[in-house]
């Protein structure tokens, strides 16, 4: 399945994902600037936070337990469509996912 | 598994090497065995980056709780660094707001701002001083008291207890001097805190010991006493060693700092630092169950040790690791390690020493040079970082 990250500078890259890997891992393992997930998908870190497209933010979901409070740490601006990449597993569901990138993550 | 040979055993790596100048051992591991038991520390030493963030990113396999480190004994308590799962969470999570970015944007770094400001104002001008012990130490020492709610602790108390706490943490020959050293300091922290605590209860604050105090389901007080102890004894030293690295790599690195000014990247500058040297170089987890790492056999039992210093020099992942850089195109060092035990200061680093004193220091003191940067020394093995930092301030 695909995933289409999107920079804040708006260039776009497209990556494979399996099924069950997180957005995260998707990123980080295709080298996506902009996503860096320091302490592995264990809710810890903050630096994995992204947008979830508006055409998405169903399918994907609302923020799970405790990742509101992640993301308060977030260094850029926290929006409605808010989530933690590491949070978000992929599913047949999300073939396609567009996920929008946060200006900075530190 | 049972056919997979263990890993080669060396012995002739000393603790003293390490000390002195682990890089160049570190270089010949990754490349020639990156899987060794090194028998002078009693450990499988994990040299590539990626088999340290396996390990650490997999803890159900290799656990944090490893009872036989001399830490317990040090801090006469079992604390978070050595727990795992729920457990872990749930102490973690316990001090975890005085440590979010909110609570630093709203207390911390104005604090830290007007801190900043005295300790430079202290400076002496005109002449050289060891940058190190005169700014680098204290100004950790400082915020560190103020964030986790023991401002009366004085800077030489709080740099006197890390420095116990860590000795006697790190005393794998179990001497016994370290042990009375930190037994001293823990009787002086232990009558600290006991008014402390109760000053926060009559006036609750924003710092860690307010908030776990006052939790509407707090935490037991032994493990409130222990975790405020683990951060102090692991809160001066890395910010401490992160600075002073810092600040030896751009004022050796002329050109960088320069662009460093012009680009106000002074956040890269910071990652770059503990990327360079790490302040914590290695951890150890204990091995839960039979496990292959890079075809050999790690037995249940053993005992790991993630290179971090080693991680964030693999050529795989960094060209020219040796150089201080900090304009690298992606940084991703493990300096704050990963995992559920990923450092819980790393926000507190990155947005006061990251993102303040560098300014402000090369900002007050424009003309900062190191006149001889060869008699800098660098040592240490778990904790590493400059001794000294002699500079003309201009």
């Amino acid at each position: 399945m695909k995933i289409t990250f999107i920079a804040a500078d708006g260039s776009e890259t497209l990556v494979d994902a399996a099924e069950g890997e997180s957005v995260m891992q998707a990123a980080v393992q295709n080298d996506v600037d902009g996503i860096i997930g320091e302490c592995g998908g264990s809710m810890m870190c903050a630096t994995c936070h992204c947008y979830v497209d508006d055409g998405w933010t169903e399918a994907v979901g609302g923020q799970q337990d405790g990742e509101s409070d992640l993301l308060d740490c977030a260094a850029s601006e926290v929006r409605p469509s808010s989530r933690l990449s590491c949070q978000i597993r992929m599913r047949a569901e999300l073939d396609g996912v567009v996920i929008h990138l946060p200006e900075s993550q530190l | 598994m049972l056919d997979l040979p263990i890993a080669p055993l060396d012995e002739t790596i000393t603790i003293d090497q390490l000390t002195l100048a682990p890089y160049p051992i570190y270089k010949r591991l990754r490349a020639e065995a990156p899987v060794l038991r090194v028998k002078s520390v009693g450990r499988t030493f994990l040299t590539r980056a990626a088999d340290c963030k396996f390990v650490k990113d997999t803890p159900a396999i290799f656990s944090s709780d490893d009872p036989n480190t001399p830490m317990k004994r040090a801090f006469q308590a079992h604390t978070l660094m050595r727990k795992d799962g729920p457990e872990h969470m749930a102490e973690r999570m316990a001090m975890a707001p005085a440590l979010m970015p909110k609570t630093i944007q709203e207390v911390w770094a104005p604090l830290y701002r007007k801190l900043a400001d005295d300790y430079l104002d202290r400076l002496p001008r005109g002449e050289v001083v060891d940058l190190h012990k005169a700014l680098s130490a204290p100004i950790a020492a400082r915020i560190l008291a103020h964030i986790l709610g023991i401002p009366e602790a004085t800077d030489e108390q709080m740099i006197f207890w890390s420095q116990a706490l860590i000795d006697g943490a790190g005393n794998f020959g179990w001497l016994p001097e370290p042990f009375v050293i930190s037994d001293h300091a823990n009787l002086e922290m232990d009558a600290l805190l006991a008014r402390a605590v109760e000053r926060v209860r009559a006036e609750p604050d924003r710092s860690a010991l307010s908030v776990m105090v006052n939790a509407e389901n707090p935490i037991p007080m032994s493990q409130i006493v222990a975790n405020i102890k683990i951060a102090i004894g692991g809160g001066i030293n890395e910010p401490r060693d992160a600075l002073s690295t810092i600040v030896y790599g751009l004022l050796t690195e002329p050109g960088q700092l320069e662009e460093v000014r012009r680009t106000g990247k002074w956040g890269a500058a910071f990652e770059e630092g503990v990327r360079w040297v790490a302040p914590i170089q290695a951890s150890s987890r204990l091995v839960l169950e039979d496990v292959e790492i890079r075809g050999f056999h790690i037995p249940r039992g053993d005992t790991v040790m993630t290179i971090q210093a080693s991680a964030n020099h693999d050529e795989e992942l960094f060209d020219h690791p040796e150089r201080f850089d900090a304009f690298r195109a992606r940084n991703p060092h493990q300096a704050f390690g990963s995992g559920p035990h990923h450092c819980g200061g790393a926000h507190v680093a990155r947005r006061t020493v990251g993102a303040i004193m560098l300014e402000a220091l090369f900002e007050r003191f424009p003309n900062m040079a190191l006149p001889d940067p060869e008699i800098v020394m660098w040592r240490g093995f778990g904790f590493r970082g400059p001794i000294n930092l002699p500079v003309a301030l201009g």
